[in-house]
């Protein structure tokens, strides 16, 4: 049986070159549906990515009872020394606990391109270091605490306009200058940050968004969730940093992965069709090949099994392609959307994507001219021209 | 041409199969064409009914607005002519997954917004009437109202001086869209929020928006707000309506691009297709052909055969694909999460030409190799069947 499909399957290759370009519109189909759908994915893939990396399970993030995002959360002054003192957070060389107490808006800015838009500017309290530390200054120097300064992320530095060290950021009551630049790898990148404490007196928040603690250990979230959750002084939700931050990413780049697969699926319906065009004139090409082999006693099903084989290799080669195209021309390329930076990603997980949605098309494609090959009466078919 | 029709159709149906997966194909590709070009078309029509003299300015940190007072400053503000002060009310409608948005104008507003579709009644009606709110068919769709019936949006970031958070209106009339918010709107009176609101957030707007003397000026004008107030306790953010509504802007993304390089990804797939079609049809009629030339067909009429069996399908494709783009375009409001965020596609004639004669090109491109393999033929070679 796997012999019969071997040899069936062999000869159906072999007549590929005569059929070339009838099978290229299957390959060209496919490249086409999957490079699309790819090229545009890559935003949302590459957005969830920087937001995947920014969570840490390390962190947990403290945020008000149903606060989806940080903005709509609010911690008061006097919730966040409780959440401070807690169990379950590191603590510095003096003993002092990591606790991040953070406020958070939306800085308009001047893309480089001239159009407004806006990124994230954050207030970061003392012990930055020790909670993140995967923020580093990569030039200049970090603010300095009770000064109106910032600094701004790499990202943020190549994507917008006035980002060098010395421009002026527009502020309430007054300009502040930028001292330093840092790099994360992460999310951050893209947004300024400033000194908790500064940045609310002049915007005028007398409560925090959030706090970020750094755990004593990645187990330790449990015991922190549950002094917080029973402490009756408190009305918390409390979320290890990274499913935080996966969550807030889905979220986030819902509408963009919707409208990739939206655009994807009406094409692959098209493509579709072109698919069992193509299988429906390749069977009818190969009637006389495929009759003799049934003649010859060569089984219904290893005829059907190499016509599907065919439309697989086709859609997958041409899956492959789109998605190489989509690779090349997006791939780690740095975009932004909404108040996100990001690196654009056509990664392996996509190319995995591109690849099953061809094999889907394929086996839709191949059923039914695989079943007409193998049902084909051997004499009708040998008579035919 | 037309009275080869017959020949043509018999050519087409001699493999109906193919014909009917070729149509297939070729309409949804029209589909994908017709929404991501109707989408363009969208932007077209904002950007050109944009108004280059209306300027909108609000807080550049607003959670809490900006004081009425500003607005007062603006209208001091040399080659600005008319300034209107607008409250939002941010919240929705029943469940939080229906989002909704009030506008609540002050007396200027008709000064400012006098070329969208508000007729003078309306936006007295709205003046005399404190707890009424005018809204668009779309918006009235959406929510199933009629003039009389009572509109309550659910507001956390509005509170009233009670602590709730429900604001009631009466629906006072209907008004027609305006394309450059093909989503609607709805409006109300300011006067009404801020006396209904705490001491400590009456005065304040959401937004400013304004006319400037002379068109030419506007970008000037922003520019002369943003310096005024760039060090004050409210800094703004001051831009024309033409370069907010120059339209391919989508969070930073250049929509424009993206909808131009999906339709013409869907064109080369087509094109392949129909290419092939076509080409295989010739080639398992080629004898046919010979035949036809024999009995003395000419070149021409022959071309006019080949074009017209690529073209058939183009073009019947063609006009089903945005048919249903056409359709769907008016579901969209349905099918979508709500806030979708982008703006409906429209299916402008521009687009239906666009589509034609994407179809057309599609169609002679794919007729020319068969042509001009068909000129070159050799007829006895043909007739004998050693090809």
């Amino acid at each position: 049986m796997l012999r019969q499909i071997f040899i069936v399957s062999a000869l159906n290759f072999k007549s590929l070159k005569g059929r070339f370009w009838q099978s290229m519109v299957i390959v060209i189909g496919l490249a086409a549906t999957v490079g699309v759908m790819l090229s545009m994915l890559s935003m949302s893939a590459g957005m969830r990515d920087a937001y995947v990396k920014a969570g840490d399970p390390n962190r947990a993030i403290v945020v008000s009872k149903g606060a989806d995002q940080e903005g709509q959360s609010s911690i008061t002054r006097a919730q966040a020394p409780l959440i401070a003192d807690a169990p379950g957070i590191a603590k510095d060389r003096n003993g002092k606990p990591l606790a991040d107490r953070g406020i958070q808006m939306g800085l308009p800015v001047l893309r480089k391109d001239g159009s407004k838009g806006f990124t994230t500017m954050r207030g970061l309290s003392d012990n930055v270091q020790g909670v993140r530390p995967e923020l580093h200054i990569v030039q200049g120097r970090m603010f300095q605490a009770g000064k109106r300064e910032l600094i701004t992320g790499v990202g943020a530095q190549a994507m917008f306009q006035h980002m060098q060290i010395g421009d002026k950021v527009i502020l309430p009551d007054g300009q502040w200058p930028i001292v330093g630049v840092f790099a994360s790898g992460n999310l951050m990148e893209g947004q300024l940050m400033g000194d908790t404490e500064t940045l609310a007196a002049a915007l005028h928040r007398t409560a925090y968004n959030t706090v970020l603690v750094r755990l004593a250990s990645p187990d330790s979230l449990d015991t922190f969730k549950k002094a917080l959750t029973t402490n009756p002084a408190l009305s918390v939700t409390v979320k290890r940093h990274s499913d935080w931050y996966k969550r807030v990413g889905n979220q986030n780049t819902f509408t963009l992965a919707l409208l990739g697969y939206i655009v994807g699926a009406v094409m692959a319906i098209g493509a579709l069709f072109g698919c069992l065009n193509t299988m429906y004139a390749a069977v009818s090409t190969r009637a006389r090949e495929i009759a003799t082999l049934r003649a010859l006693g060569y089984g219904a099903l290893p005829v059907a099994i190499s016509v599907m084989l065919e439309a697989v290799l086709l859609s997958v080669t041409g899956a492959l392609i789109g998605a190489g195209i989509a690779w090349a021309a997006y791939d780690g390329k740095q975009d932004l959307f909404n108040n996100s930076v990001f690196h654009l990603s056509v990664s392996p997980a996509q190319f995995e994507l591109g690849i099953s949605w061809a094999i889907a098309v394929a086996v839709l494609g191949g059923l039914f001219p695989s079943i007409r090959a193998a049902r084909r009466p051997v004499v009708e078919a040998l008579r035919a021209t | 041409m037309m009275r080869f029709l017959p020949l043509v159709w018999a050519a087409l149906m001699r493999k109906p199969a193919r014909a009917i997966l070729t149509l297939l194909s070729v309409m949804v590709a029209f589909t994908l064409f017709g929404l991501m070009i109707g989408l363009n078309a969208t932007f077209d029509l904002m950007a050109e009914k944009a108004r280059a003299d209306r300027i909108y300015t609000w807080p550049r940190f607003g959670g809490d607005g900006v004081p009425v007072a500003v607005a007062r400053q603006i209208e001091t503000i040399p080659g600005v002519k008319a300034v209107t002060a607008l409250g939002f009310i941010p919240g929705y409608v029943q469940d939080p997954k229906n989002q909704a948005f009030v506008v609540m104008v002050d007396q200027n507003a008709d000064k400012v917004f006098g070329d969208w579709q508000i007729i003078p009644e309306m936006w007295n009606a709205v003046r005399k009437d404190r707890t009424g709110v005018v809204m668009t068919k779309a918006q009235a769709q959406r929510w199933n109202k009629k003039v009389g019936d009572t509109f309550t949006i659910i507001s956390k970031q509005v509170k009233r001086a009670d602590g709730k958070t429900a604001w009631t209106f009466k629906v006072l009339a209907i008004a027609e869209d305006v394309p450059q918010n093909s989503n609607g709107f709805v409006f109300g009176n300011y006067d009404y929020i801020d006396k209904a609101r705490p001491l400590a957030d009456q005065g304040k707007v959401s937004e400013i928006d304004l006319l400037a003397d002379d068109p030419a000026a506007s970008t000037e004008v922003a520019r002369r707000i943003d310096r005024k107030f760039a060090s004050s306790a409210t800094p703004m953010q001051t831009i024309t309506e033409k370069l907010a509504r120059s339209g391919n802007d989508f969070g930073g993304l250049d929509l424009k691009k993206i909808t131009h390089g999906i339709a013409l990804a869907g064109m080369f797939m087509v094109l392949f297709l129909t290419a092939n079609g076509i080409a295989q049809s010739v080639r398992e009629r080629f004898t046919e052909f010979a035949t036809l030339k024999t009995i003395g067909f000419s070149d021409r009429a022959v071309t006019a055969m080949v074009v017209l069996e690529s073209a058939l399908p183009c073009i019947l494709g063609a006009g089903l694909g945005v048919g249903i783009a056409a359709v769907l375009a008016r579901q969209i409001p349905k099918l979508m999460p709500p806030n979708f965020g982008i703006p409906l596609p429209t299916i402008s004639p521009m687009v239906i030409l666009w589509a034609a004669a994407s179809a057309f090109a599609v169609a002679l491109l794919s007729a020319v190799l068969p042509i001009l393999r068909l000129r070159q033929m050799d007829i006895a070679t043909a007739l004998s069947g050693r090809t």
